[in-house]
């Protein structure tokens, strides 16, 4: 009989598969290293489509889709107490311990963090993006990240940077924040066994084509790079709404032989577009960790990217070995794409790979979040009133707004379990596939 | 928590701000490091600001405040019949020959004919355009009740205040560098609106067509003729403003003590009460910035 699971984690977000991207990435991996480890791992996010109700992923990996529609960027409609009854049965069914929320910006995450929180269950957050302080969408999302962050027991970051952020954000304390950056799937990552000859150099983009990921720079830089450089060619994949700028690059300046217009990429899709290049470009204006970077190094391309966020950490192995970086400029960045070009000779892929296999590993992601679990666990419990007087230092206003809410979260609770006793909510069986073979627990 | 051995043998190595090579020896993931924060920019853009400066170009904003209570007193005088369409056509004709004037002396660059005579020319299309539509606008409301009117000037004047754009021009002057916006639009229509209401109340056609002229002129020109001012001599701006000033306190008083009283607390309020206020709140000003902010791109879009 195998051992009982020595952690159970429910992650909670709005990105996950179908979606692919950063965060859905993150995910992914960390549960797969985390099945690895012996512990028990659940998914919980909303529905994609059609795509509703529990599903099984590689591994034992149980996913919850919860029917709830998302309604502007893949987020759930943000209904407050809505969650309560689903997250509460999932808890219940799994007999979680810890939950662990991704991403500022999914609201199902924020819901689902604060309904834990009422319910005793420890918590663990863990922040993607960057944001700024000054518009009036960064005010409201930085008050409700506050909200949430107000009672939490550890905090992850996926960079310095993204640490800097979040704790200025969150006026949370920087003991209280772990730094545990992204890695890369080096299986997957691989360089191609015959390097494409370097008589045409392929420098290869792909990114959402948006102002954010840098789309304007690309329009600049690359008719000037074709200039300068008449065997280089240009790989660009991924869409958006710059797609358009692009294309009147393109024929502007006559280059549709020499900028290849891939369009959306599948995920399954990018090594092999990755590995018919030499230069990987990131023009990006802002990044917490590029994982896109990583990807590219992987698989032995040299990559070229903007000076921003959590990029220079990531990639400072030895002085421009494996990455070139450039401010956000369009001349600076065709000086980059030149050293890059003069350097590329010397450029071994495969001990790039290998270099990259020890730098980053999933398994090392997953080993330190364990500790990060572990020191939640650790935590104190707390009961509602002691919980409130953290929630009344958020602010004057907001921190009263935040206590009436975690009251309100609180009685429903109680009411929730005079409906339907904690007894009664069946408890689901735990399924383990092992190497050796399947045991039912 | 950090397990620091002191005195061991192997010093651990130096923290660095890193992401790549998993944990650092000696130093747990929630470490904190001295340089945590450094490259953090407080308060980079944040002007500095003088009272008396400020005070000082707030009497724009009081300025333009009697240009409209000057309006809104010529509208109540001709509604109670006290001013009479002569009168009235009368004054029209002398606010346009004084604003031209200013304009003409406030320019550095001199008119030349064929440009006056062209001003003259759109001048006159537009006074005989608005003599012919007078009597659409005698009957526009003639269906709806006169509190109605008065509740919708009201609160169309009071839009018009709020979104008006006080440093520029309302039309473009030559020479300004800045263009007419949106909320400077909305005002300029807010406004015209609220006249043709109030010029709708009138008994006969030639009454609509003098306060409407009035109306125009004053909501169109007088920013302009203000602006003109301002950049030909500050000391100029600041007299005109105050004699404006004067004429408006004594025409409100003429007319209701309360009104003067509430008039004379609201031009206290613009001009002292307001600046002191602002200089007082800065001091909270709290502006981030650091290595997390989006990167600025230096050359300008073009689609």
């Amino acid at each position: 009989m195998a051992e009982p699971p020595k952690l159970r984690v429910l992650m909670v977000s709005d990105f996950f598969f179908p979606n692919f991207g950063g965060v859905e990435n993150h995910i992914y991996y960390l549960s797969q290293c985390l099945l690895k480890l012996g512990h028990k791992v659940v998914v919980m996010t909303h529905a994609y489509g059609n795509r509703s109700g529990v599903r099984y992923m590689t591994g034992g990996l149980k996913v919850y889709y919860v029917p709830w529609r998302p309604f502007v960027m893949q987020t759930t409609f943000p209904t407050v107490y809505g969650t309560l009854p689903i997250v509460r049965t999932i808890l219940r069914r799994e007999k979680i311990t810890v939950v662990h929320g991704h991403q500022a910006f999914s609201t199902l995450c924020h819901e689902a963090l604060m309904h834990a929180r009422t319910m005793g269950y420890k918590v663990v957050f863990t922040d993607h993006s960057l944001y700024g302080f000054a518009d009036v969408g960064s005010i409201h999302m930085n008050k409700v990240l506050q909200f949430s962050l107000a009672d939490i027991d550890q905090a992850i970051c996926v960079s310095h940077t993204s640490k800097e952020n979040t704790v200025l954000r969150s006026g949370l304390s920087p003991a209280k924040v772990f730094m545990i950056p992204n890695a890369v799937d080096t299986a997957m990552f691989k360089p191609a066994s015959v390097r494409p000859s370097t008589d045409v150099i392929t420098i290869v983009v792909i990114s959402r084509l948006v102002y954010r990921k840098g789309a304007d720079l690309l329009v600049e830089v690359i008719p000037k790079v074709c200039r300068l450089y008449p065997n280089v060619r240009f790989v660009v994949g991924g869409d958006g709404p710059k797609h358009v700028r692009l294309e009147e690059m393109r024929e502007k300046h006559s280059l549709q032989d020499r900028v290849e217009m891939l369009g959306a990429v599948p995920h399954s899709r990018v090594r092999s577009v990755l590995i018919t290049g030499h230069v990987f470009l990131n023009s990006s204006l802002t990044e917490a960790f590029c994982i896109a970077i990583l990807e590219a190094a992987s698989c032995g391309l040299l990559t070229v990217s903007t000076r921003v966020g959590g990029v220079p950490e990531a990639c400072n192995v030895l002085p421009d070995d494996m990455v070139v970086l450039a401010e956000p400029d369009p001349d600076d960045m065709v000086r980059a794409i030149e050293k890059a070009i003069s350097i590329l000779p010397s450029i071994n892929p495969e001990e790039m790979h290998n270099r990259m296999k020890k730098l980053y590993s999933w398994q090392d992601v997953a080993k330190r979040t364990e500790i990060v679990y572990d020191r939640a666990l650790k935590c104190s419990n707390r009961n509602l009133l002691e919980r409130l007087s953290r929630y009344l230092s958020c602010g004057a206003w907001a921190g009263k707004l935040f206590c009436m809410v975690m009251i309100v979260d609180y009685l429903l609770w109680r009411l929730l379990q005079l409906l339907q006793p904690d007894e009664d909510i069946e408890e689901a069986p735990d399924i383990f596939l092992h190497h050796h073979g399947e045991k039912i627990n | 928590m950090d397990n620091n051995f002191a005195g061991d043998s192997n010093p651990r190595p130096k923290w660095r701000k890193v992401a790549y090579g998993g944990m650092q020896i000696g130093y747990d993931d929630n470490y904190t490091d001295e340089s945590f924060l450094e490259e953090m920019v407080m308060n980079a853009n944040v002007v500095r600001r003088d009272l008396l400066k400020v005070m000082k170009d707030s009497v724009s904003i009081s300025q333009y405040l009697c240009i409209v209570a000057l309006v809104v007193l010529v509208w109540v005088h001709t509604l109670e019949s006290s001013l009479d369409e002569n009168s009235l056509l009368l004054l029209d004709l002398s606010l346009l020959a004084s604003g031209f004037l200013i304009l003409l002396l406030t320019e550095e660059k001199m008119l030349s004919l064929s440009l006056l005579l062209r001003y003259l020319l759109n001048i006159s299309f537009f006074t005989t355009g608005l003599y012919i539509l007078a009597p659409i606008y005698q009957t526009l409301t003639r269906s709806i009740s006169s509190d109605s009117i008065w509740a919708v000037t009201v609160s169309l004047l009071l839009l018009h205040l709020f979104l008006h754009d006080y440093s520029g021009s309302t039309i473009k002057a030559p020479g300004a560098l800045k263009h007419p916006n949106l909320t400077s639009c909305i005002s300029l229509n807010a406004s015209v609106v609220a006249s043709v209401f109030v010029a709708s109340r009138l008994p006969s056609r030639l009454h609509v067509f003098a306060v409407m002229l009035f109306s125009l002129q004053v909501f169109l020109f007088a920013p302009l003729v203000t602006y003109c001012i301002k950049k030909f001599s500050f000391g100029l701006h600041l007299l005109f403003s105050f004699a404006l000033m004067g004429l408006t306190l004594y025409s409100v008083y003429a007319l209701h003590k309360l009104f003067f009283l509430v008039f004379l607390f609201l031009v206290l309020l613009v001009n002292v009460v307001c600046p002191y206020w602002l200089i007082k709140m800065q001091e909270y000003k709290f502006e981030i910035n650091g290595p997390w902010d989006e990167a600025k791109l230096c050359f300008d879009i073009t689609d």
